[in-house]
């Protein structure tokens, strides 16, 4: 087995009144592709969104490679946790270049010179070197993803979340950011995607997680999980999103 | 109609009303320009007090600003000013123009809160959420992604509460200063050309080009801070 790279203890989040996460217990190895599957309300985005603090856990216990993730160092450990937001969130007073180059630059982590050859490189690589300096607004969804998740890719993340990264897209452009993240998940990034796209969560997962109520209720192979479900809640799931 | 040109032939070349219209509008400017500056600095730190993150060490001031707010926004202007001439500042030989700055920058500070306020809440919580997923501090995130968004959002409405202080000063008459409400009534008055309409007409003018000034320049920065909604 690889290097356990995140691992929660007892994650629970409550809005008010409204526990959404009961108790979560989870680990992350290295390389690994965990696909979070769940019906929609089940907490799967909230799970994800506590990770690097979206979210602030009501209690629980998350390390990531090893130390604790506190208020103090919760900074630093973002820059190695990734994240693709389902709504893209690219900065839109920003072209799409400085959305690339701003937290790197910023944060010290590369000159801003060394910055903008990456992200030009990374631009050209996605075939969207002409919109370098477009602003956001004037970008399809399905570019704006694809741009935010090299925006991502720009810090060297350790893992990468994906919240929803297809649901706010058009049919057609969710088949370009499917492709982009395959690639980069064919590069050897340790990923946890929250989707509803059932084949692509076969295709690309090592691991399935289901989340029910503000549980893991099973979890395992994408062949254990979609052909050999367990508990019922997931056999039904799995009649309705399978027809 | 040929008396009202012979009384505006009259205003114009009498140096003694020329004089009086320009004190007065000098004053009306001066208020204005220094209550609008107060009215900014104290908006700004309410807003930014009203908006930060709700800790043990922002629950006192966060409660000062709330009440601050409430108490000048649901009282009248000229109370306000009244309070302030008659009974914080009933001293003797104390300078009254800044006691209406003060009076002015007060109000217009608690309106110039909640536009910055309602402003700054405006901008999608997606972009703060983009730079803290980036490891970027608060401040960075106000600086460079919250509050250039914001200020979109804030200038026209700013724009507005600025022209609003221009006019209201008007009220200082009401404490006997002499500012362009005043001298235009001053001028009007028995003693002097025994006729309202040629000098209020005429002060009128004065405040709508200022008003209209003020319109345009700001305008003109939206404008400019637009451009990033440019489609390219």
């Amino acid at each position: 087995m690889s290097e356990e790279v995140l691992s929660i203890k007892n994650l629970k989040k409550e809005f008010g009144q409204n526990k959404v996460l009961k108790g979560i217990d989870f680990s992350l190895r290295d390389k690994e592709r965990v696909v979070v599957l769940g019906p929609s309300g089940s907490g799967k985005s909230t799970f994800l969104r506590c990770i690097n603090r979206m979210e602030e856990p009501t209690s629980g216990e998350m390390s990531f490679e090893g130390t604790l993730i506190t208020d103090k160092n919760i900074q630093q450990m973002r820059q190695k946790i990734g994240m693709v937001f389902q709504h893209f969130n690219l900065i839109n007073n920003l072209t799409v270049m400085q959305n690339l180059t701003l937290a790197p630059a910023k944060l010290k982590l590369m000159n801003l010179e060394a910055a903008e050859k990456k992200a030009r490189n990374l631009l050209r690589h996605i075939g969207l070197l002409n919109k370098a300096d477009a602003y956001p607004a004037s970008l399809s969804g399905g570019q704006q993803q694809r741009i935010a998740i090299i925006r991502a890719m720009m810090m060297n993340p350790e893992i990468l979340l994906f919240d929803e990264p297809t649901s706010a897209l058009d049919p057609e452009s969710i088949g370009d950011v499917l492709d982009l993240i395959r690639e980069v998940v064919d590069a050897g990034m340790t990923v946890m995607i929250v989707t509803h796209e059932m084949g692509f969560a076969r295709e690309i997962a090592s691991r399935v997680i289901f989340v029910d109520q503000g549980h893991i209720i099973e979890e395992g192979t994408p062949t254990e999980f979609f052909e050999h479900p367990q508990t019922p809640r997931v056999q039904e799931f799995l009649k309705k999103v399978l027809y | 109609m040929n008396e009202f040109w012979d009384k505006v032939v009259e205003l114009f070349t009498t140096p003694q009303y020329i004089d009086s219209l320009l004190h007065g509008f000098l004053l009306t400017l001066q208020i204005s320009f220094f209550a609008i500056l107060l009215g900014l600095i104290i908006g700004t730190i309410v807003a930014l007090i009203d908006t930060s993150k709700r800790t043990k060490w922002t629950i006192l001031p966060k409660a000062i600003c709330k009440i601050y707010t409430t108490v000048i926004r649901g009282t009248p202007m000229a109370l306000q000013l009244f309070i302030m001439f008659f009974v914080i500042f009933a001293i003797r030989g104390f300078p009254q123009i800044i006691i209406a700055i003060l009076a002015f920058g007060f109000n217009s500070g608690a309106y110039v809160a909640e536009v910055i306020r309602s402003g700054i809440q405006s901008v999608d919580k997606g972009q703060t959420e983009a730079g803290m997923a980036l490891g970027l501090s608060r401040f960075t995130i106000f600086r460079r992604i919250v509050a250039p968004q914001a200020i979109k959002n804030i200038l026209p409405a700013l724009g507005n509460e600025i022209v609003t202080v221009i006019k209201e000063t008007a009220i200082v008459s009401m404490v006997g200063m002499y500012d362009l409400n005043m001298a235009a009534k001053d001028i009007g008055s028995g003693q002097n050309m025994a006729s309202y309409i040629v000098p209020m007409f005429v002060a009128a003018l004065f405040y709508l080009a200022t008003v209209y000034l003020i319109t345009f320049i700001i305008r003109q920065i939206e404008k400019h801070l637009r451009r990033s909604e440019r489609r390219a």
